[in-house]
């Protein structure tokens, strides 16, 4: 799948989402609708897609575990996972996703791995308009797209981006770059644990406004402010490499000696070791490894997937002990 | 000491009230007491009722989504509104809002430019042709107002 796939700046960003909100006109917003009025908004989507290229899901005959391997793959969000009304559209290979009666009637999303926002807008652009040609949505001249929160409408349009940043974290430039993204009306969030900074030294940087601003604006921006942090990025990393060559050999090399024969494993240790082990990789330090297995391991041997490979429900510690397995087992291939 | 209200006669009653914690103390004459109805009501009355008329100012402006039942109230609790009809229901609000989420309350068009394009133009065409009837009909303050909507239109392109 494109989630564990390597493409273009891959050493840096590790995923693109584009996403747009929208709503069916003249309807309630979907937490002031009841079951059964949930299911009309998702047979309205149904007809109004092409069936021999999407699927549609209902989340209430989905089990837990599929939707928490999908949340932990950030194709639907964690409100997903504990959803019974809700709905999924996808494409064969998951590009394509849209959520049916998250926050909105519709999130539809785009991805793809590596830096790559146009195609992503293209793609959801693409099946937008053509949804847009059956199903007429909430809209206003003077307010653009309407969504149920104030802070998505406009364009609808959010542009994410998930950066590995190891390099200027270790340097500490990393706060203050942050910041900097902050102040020019980006949002930045870590991607794995609960509070905003994280851990894994990844973050998912994104566009704030989507009122008064066109979709191309927020597209260029975008792109501009993420190739900057991508030369900082690397920068920071050939700082690294030149001062400090042996302690950062000694980190990572250590990182992947724990993940090729730790017997226990946290879910949290993991991605803090793989995390290491990107940056050898991505700097070339580690070179037997892929980055492919990286996000493999990544996506794979968090709780809820590796449920789905192991094909049962996992306490905490049968969960350390069999994430072990399964990152020892890959790695030693 | 002359009377807080009319600043002319000499104040003779002490009025003090207490509303919502807003301690005011205020020297008044008979006469402008009287008007007020200070000298009416018991002094613990007075501060009730205009306590009660304050409280009372939100409620009246309190406006119903005529799609879904929301209030203003119902968002301040939430942070969503219920239905697409919210946005013009609360419009004066809204825009308010707006402007401190985006710094901007219009939206700019871009996907879908030109039927959007089209409909603006055609909508500005049917201005114009009104705006001409009702100068000739000497209408000047209907046509000021049909001016300002063109003048919006055409700044928003």
């Amino acid at each position: 799948m494109w989630y564990d796939e390597v493409s273009k700046d891959s050493d840096v960003v590790i995923s693109t989402r584009v996403r747009y909100a929208r709503n069916i006109k003249d309807h309630k917003f979907p937490h002031m609708l009841n079951n059964k009025q949930k299911e009309e908004i998702i047979q309205l989507v149904e007809n109004a897609i092409d069936k021999n290229k999407y699927q549609v899901f209902r989340l209430n005959n989905m089990d837990k575990i599929t939707k928490g391997s999908l949340a932990e793959r950030h194709l639907i969000s964690k409100e997903m996972i504990d959803s019974t009304s809700g709905g999924i559209i996808a494409n064969e290979d998951y590009r394509l996703v849209a959520m049916v009666n998250e926050e909105d009637h519709l999130r539809i999303q785009a991805f793809e791995s590596g830096f790559n926002v146009d195609k992503c807008y293209e793609r959801l652009k693409n099946f937008t308009d053509h949804l847009e040609e059956k199903i007429e949505f909430a809209e206003s001249e003077k307010y653009g797209y309407i969504t149920s929160c104030p802070t998505c409408i406009g364009s609808g349009l959010r542009i994410s981006v998930m950066l590995h940043l190891p390099g200027l974290a270790k340097l500490h430039l990393l706060n203050k770059l942050l910041e900097q993204a902050v102040s020019i009306g980006l949002s930045v969030r870590g991607i794995y644990g609960e509070n905003t900074n994280g851990y894994g030294f990844i973050y998912q940087v994104s566009n704030r406004k989507t009122l008064g601003i066109s979709d191309e604006e927020i597209v260029n921006n975008i792109k501009m402010i993420i190739h900057t942090i991508i030369e900082q990025e690397r920068n920071a990393r050939e700082i690294l490499l030149k001062n400090s060559s042996i302690e950062l050999e000694n980190e990572v090399y250590r990182a992947y000696g724990i993940l090729k024969n730790a017997r226990m494993l946290e879910e949290e240790e993991m991605i803090k070791l793989l995390s290491q082990v990107r940056l050898g990789i991505a700097m070339k330090l580690i070179p037997e490894v892929s980055l492919e297995k990286i996000h493999l391991l990544m996506n794979n041997a968090q709780s809820y997937s590796l449920s789905t490979i192991i094909k049962e429900e996992l306490d905490e510690k049968m969960d350390e002990i069999e994430r072990a397995k399964y990152v020892r087992e890959e790695l030693n291939k | 000491m002359k009377c807080d209200k009319c600043k002319k006669r000499e104040a003779n009653i002490e009025y003090s009230e207490n509303i919502n914690g807003k301690k005011q103390k205020l020297n008044l004459c008979y006469e402008c007491a009287e008007k007020l109805g200070v000298i009416h009501f018991s002094n613990s009355f007075v501060p009730m009722f205009s306590s009660m008329f304050e409280s009372k100012m939100p409620f009246i402006e309190e406006a119903v989504c005529d799609q879904c039942g929301y209030t203003l109230e119902d968002y301040k609790k939430t942070g969503l509104f219920g239905c697409d009809h919210c946005y013009e229901v609360f419009e004066d609000h809204i825009d308010d809002l707006l402007l401190k989420i985006h710094g901007k309350n219009r939206h700019v068009s871009q996907t879908n430019v030109k039927t959007k394009v089209n409909s603006k133009q055609t909508k500005l065409e049917e201005l114009k042709e009104k705006l001409e009837k009702v100068i000739k009909e000497e209408k000047y303050e209907e046509a000021a107002v049909i001016r300002d909507e063109i003048k919006k239109i055409e700044g928003g392109k």
